[in-house]
């Protein structure tokens, strides 16, 4: 500024008129350094950093630790001055991320392949004539990167200028605002004013679906989506389509995107282009408080964040797990949130004399409840709980319908015979990230896809690094990577067992084959010899072993591992045609045709489904997303729900509504807080208590007694018919509605 | 009969200095409030709900509620608490459901209705009046 004033000085024309107008104002004129034209010479003239400095300590961006697989290998790279140690095939992007800085980028994703198109990781190399993309440079030894350079910051600020230059002003408009990386970025990185004066272009929007809103104009052709769903999703949907600014990301032919994983893209998606179309203009980030939960719709027990509004549920958005679902979770998770505004069970409810439901007490739903139960025979009380319940709650109602005398109380889906006493039974034994070291799966009577989609994203990224082997017994059903289809039954398992079929030698030759057994098997009435054949075929094949154990079992619902944790199977095939009282605790799946027309039923959940309509009491119960709440997954992980809005009306929480009947009831549970519950649960099955970690199962299939019936012949069925109606949640939602009637693959 | 009692307004009293003058500072303010039933059933038209006895007994139990207090200094807010609550109601500031309401106590009435959880335990009680406890 000095220089400035001096120069002005000697321009101003010395004469006395005009220095009487501008004496009250300082002319400033704009002066140029040399330093500021170019960025060469601002590097130039940067005085050098005194050399034996001690730089304070590092650490890695997010808290990430460097797996050294062979620690030999480790290179030693400086990134702005600071030695760091990497593995060997690093790239300069992972080195500098190691190193703690964290480089701008649009293009690049952990997950996905490298594409190097939107050159904003742009770095400068010591003896490097222009700066390189760092995502796609493998870091040498000894080599010297620069980030905060003139020239590095040179480079951002134009390939921002050059993406900004097409992108239309949205903002306002845009759903990513407030959490879009371009506004980050261009903050952080780009320059205070562009220079692009003519007519910015527009494209086109695609329809991707009832759940992916597209506005084309705003994509900067990055390519993640396109890498996205060709490698993790495995559908060729998406491509890029013309050269130059004329590009547009579309699926060329007017496909929707049907793939389980679709929803994924909009994570992905760095700006607005792709966005969610169910909360489409409905929230702003900074409005929504997140609560890290855990997602119920599937076995799989993905965690998730749901982002909530007041008493509402806005959006669910996936967390980081790299053992269970990475940063992915499928469209029935992130979706059926708004079944759960839907057909909510607000107050205790009875049914009058003439049929109709009226809305009643606490105090008097319970005391009705009560004088009931003692005027049945014990063995008459049955007791099921419901795909979605929680440990805590199944706890509470075995140990109540236990202490008035019955035997009856199970969880839907697990039929007659099932046994829980060998946990290696019917759990997925290698977990789900172990399965990425298989190199041959065998899927029997399963279909991952629709029955857990991320252990079939699991099993899509192993076949993709490791050209794993899959093949599977079945229904024919679509497969995102390359499979062969054995056969639709047992008698091809007979075959596999007995050595006859060619498929024998590709398992034999394994070095860790998987075996995956679907829990929709445990329905049919030759359960034992059909997973008595699938454990001969592990014995043969060497699947289980003291280093790998790869037969699995993969569960259908969110409380099977749980339920058969805590020993909740169904004992007799005709307690539910003879009882007398039933109490169901959010059970939709019973058949209701068996329950005998006197028999008084109650119905504990949070949705009108189907079994409502024939209870005679309703308790209103809390959902997922109101409870704090324990699952066990299908590998054995214990996680726990955080309660993200408060209950719907008068709804309480599942256990403590039997903890209260039990006392109407007379029955003194010697518990009444959740900690005394979980004490029990401890007692019962420790491994649920132990919250975020994995008890594998103790023993091997090997103490199994032989079998000996005889297979039938029936083709196994597929368990779920429709991918996006599996609960009542899902079933209660306007979005899964949507999606089953144009999604689903007809 | 005697001359009706009239409420004069007292300034603010210097504090007690000890327990004794605090207690004989409450007995004063009973009997003002006793000697001023005759005019608050006039007022708000109490005859057939209540008789005076079960408004005396009323006050007691409000005056009974604190006896626990040793403090000089919380006796005097106390007072002047209570001092201003009898002002307002013989001022006709207050409503005949509002004294209804605070201090007659009888059938269906907010005070009455807790002899039907009496057995009950503290989870039961907890239970049905909402989920969080």
């Amino acid at each position: 500024m000095g220089v400035g004033i001096l120069a002005s000085r000697a321009i101003r024309p010395a004469s006395r008129l005009l220095r009487s107008q501008h004496s009250n104002l300082i002319l400033r004129t704009i002066v140029s350094k040399p330093e500021l034209q170019s960025p060469e010479a601002a590097a130039v003239s940067q005085p050098e950093p005194p050399k034996n400095q001690i730089l304070p300590p590092r650490n890695p961006v997010g808290g990430a630790r460097v797996h050294f697989s062979n620690p030999e290998d480790a290179i030693e790279v400086f990134v702005d001055g600071y030695a760091v140690k990497v593995p060997k095939g690093f790239t300069v992007l992972q080195a500098c991320e190691v190193a703690g800085v964290d480089i701008p980028r649009f293009c690049y994703h952990s997950r996905l392949s490298i594409a190097g198109n939107c050159r904003m990781c742009l770095v400068e190399v010591e003896k490097s004539p222009k700066p390189v993309a760092s995502c796609a440079m493998p870091a040498l030894p000894g080599m010297k990167i620069k980030t905060d350079t003139p020239i590095a910051k040179k480079a951002r600020e134009g390939v921002m200028e050059f993406l900004l230059m097409n992108h239309p002003l949205d903002c306002p408009i845009c759903d990513q605002g407030g959490e879009c990386d371009l506004q980050d970025q261009s903050m952080a990185f780009g320059s205070d004013r562009g220079r692009f004066t003519e007519m910015k272009r527009s494209v086109v929007d695609k329809n991707l679906g009832p759940l992916v809103k597209t506005v084309m104009t705003r994509c900067i052709q990055c390519t993640r989506c396109v890498r996205f769903a060709s490698e993790v999703a495995g559908v060729q949907d998406l491509g890029m389509l013309g050269r130059g600014s004329g590009e547009e990301i579309g699926t060329y032919v007017e496909k929707l995107m049907t793939s389980e994983l679709s929803g994924n893209v909009i994570d992905i998606c760095p700006v607005g282009a792709l966005t969610s179309k169910p909360f489409a203009f409905k929230a702003r980030n900074w409005e929504l408080k997140g609560t890290e939960t855990i997602d119920v719709s599937d076995a799989v027990g993905s965690n998730i964040r749901v982002d909530s509004r007041g008493p509402e549920v806005m959006r669910i958005i996936p967390r980081l797990n790299e053992d269970i679902n990475e940063e992915w979770i499928s469209d029935k998770t992130r979706f059926s949130y708004d079944g759960l505004k839907r057909q909510r069970l607000s107050d205790p409810m009875i049914r009058d004399s003439d049929g109709r439901f009226k809305a009643v007490s606490w105090r008097d739903a319970l005391a009705v409840v009560g004088d009931i139960i003692h005027q049945v025979k014990s063995d008459e009380i049955v007791g099921i709980a419901g795909q979605l319940s929680d440990a805590e709650s199944m706890m509470v109602l075995k140990d109540f319908v236990n202490r008035m005398g019955s035997d009856n109380v199970w969880c839907e889906g697990t039929a007659v015979g099932v046994d829980a006493d060998l946990r290696s039974s019917y759990l997925m034994n290698t977990s789900i990230s172990g399965l990425e070291n298989a190199d041959v799966f065998l899927l029997v009577g399963t279909q991952p896809r629709v029955e857990a989609a991320m252990v079939n994203a699991r099993i899509c990224k192993t076949v993709r690094a490791s050209n794993a082997k899959v093949a599977y017994i079945g229904p024919p059903a679509d497969f995102n990577y390359d499979c062969k289809h054995l056969g639709t039954g047992p008698d091809t398992l007979k075959e596999i067992a007995e050595g006859r079929h060619p498929f024998c030698s590709t398992l034999k030759n394994a070095k860790n084959p998987a075996i995956i057994v679907g829990a929709g098997l445990f329905n049919r009435t030759d359960k034992d010899a059909v997973l008595s054949a699938v454990e001969s075929i592990a014995q043969a094949n060497n699947v289980v072993r003291p280093d790998w154990n790869g037969l699995n079992y993969l569960l259908l619902y969110a409380a099977q591992a749980a339920a058969l944790d805590l020993g909740l199977i169904q004992q007799s095939a005709k307690a539910l045609e003879s009882a007398k009282f039933v109490y169901l605790m959010g059970a939709d799946d019973v058949d209701v045709g068996k329950i005998p027309k006197d028999a008084f039923v109650v119905y504990q959940g949070h949705h009108g489904d189907k079994a409502v309509y024939r209870a005679n009491v309703i308790l209103p119960a809390s959902a997922f997303t109101e409870k704090e709440g324990t699952y066990e997954n299908t590998e054995g992980f214990t996680q726990q729900t955080v309660p993200a809005v408060p209950t719907v009306g008068d709804a309480r929480d599942d256990w403590k509504i039997v903890r209260a009947l039990s006392e109407v009831s007379g029955v003194n549970l010697p518990y009444n807080s959740i900690e005394g519950v979980r004490s029990r649960i401890k007692n019962v099955a420790p491994n649920l208590v132990h919250t975020d970690e994995r008890e594998p199962a103790a023993f091997g299939p090997s103490l199994k007694p032989e079998c000996k019936e005889t297979m039938s012949t029936t083709p196994f069925k597929p368990v779920v018919e429709n991918f996006y109606m599996t609960n009542a949640i899902t079933r209660a939602s306007k979005i899964m509605a949507q999606c089953s009637a144009v999604l689903l693959k007809k | 009969m005697a001359a009706p009692f009239t409420l004069r307004k007292i300034g603010v009293p210097p504090n007690s200095a000890n327990l004794t003058e605090a207690r004989r500072r409450v007995f004063d303010f009973f009997r003002a409030a006793c000697r001023s039933i005759p005019t608050v059933m006039d007022i708000y038209n109490l005859q057939d709900v209540v008789a005076p006895s079960q408004l005396r007994f009323a006050i007691s139990a409000q005056i009974r509620n604190n006896a626990h207090v040793t403090d000089p200094k919380v006796i005097d807010l106390l007072l002047f608490k209570g001092m201003e609550e009898l002002t307002d109601i013989v001022d006709h500031a207050k409503q005949r459901h509002h004294i209804i309401g605070q201090y007659v106590v009888g059938e269906g009435l907010v005070q009455n209705t807790g002899s039907k959880d009496q057995g009950k335990s503290d989870f039961l009680k907890n239970f049905y009046t909402s989920n969080y406890f």
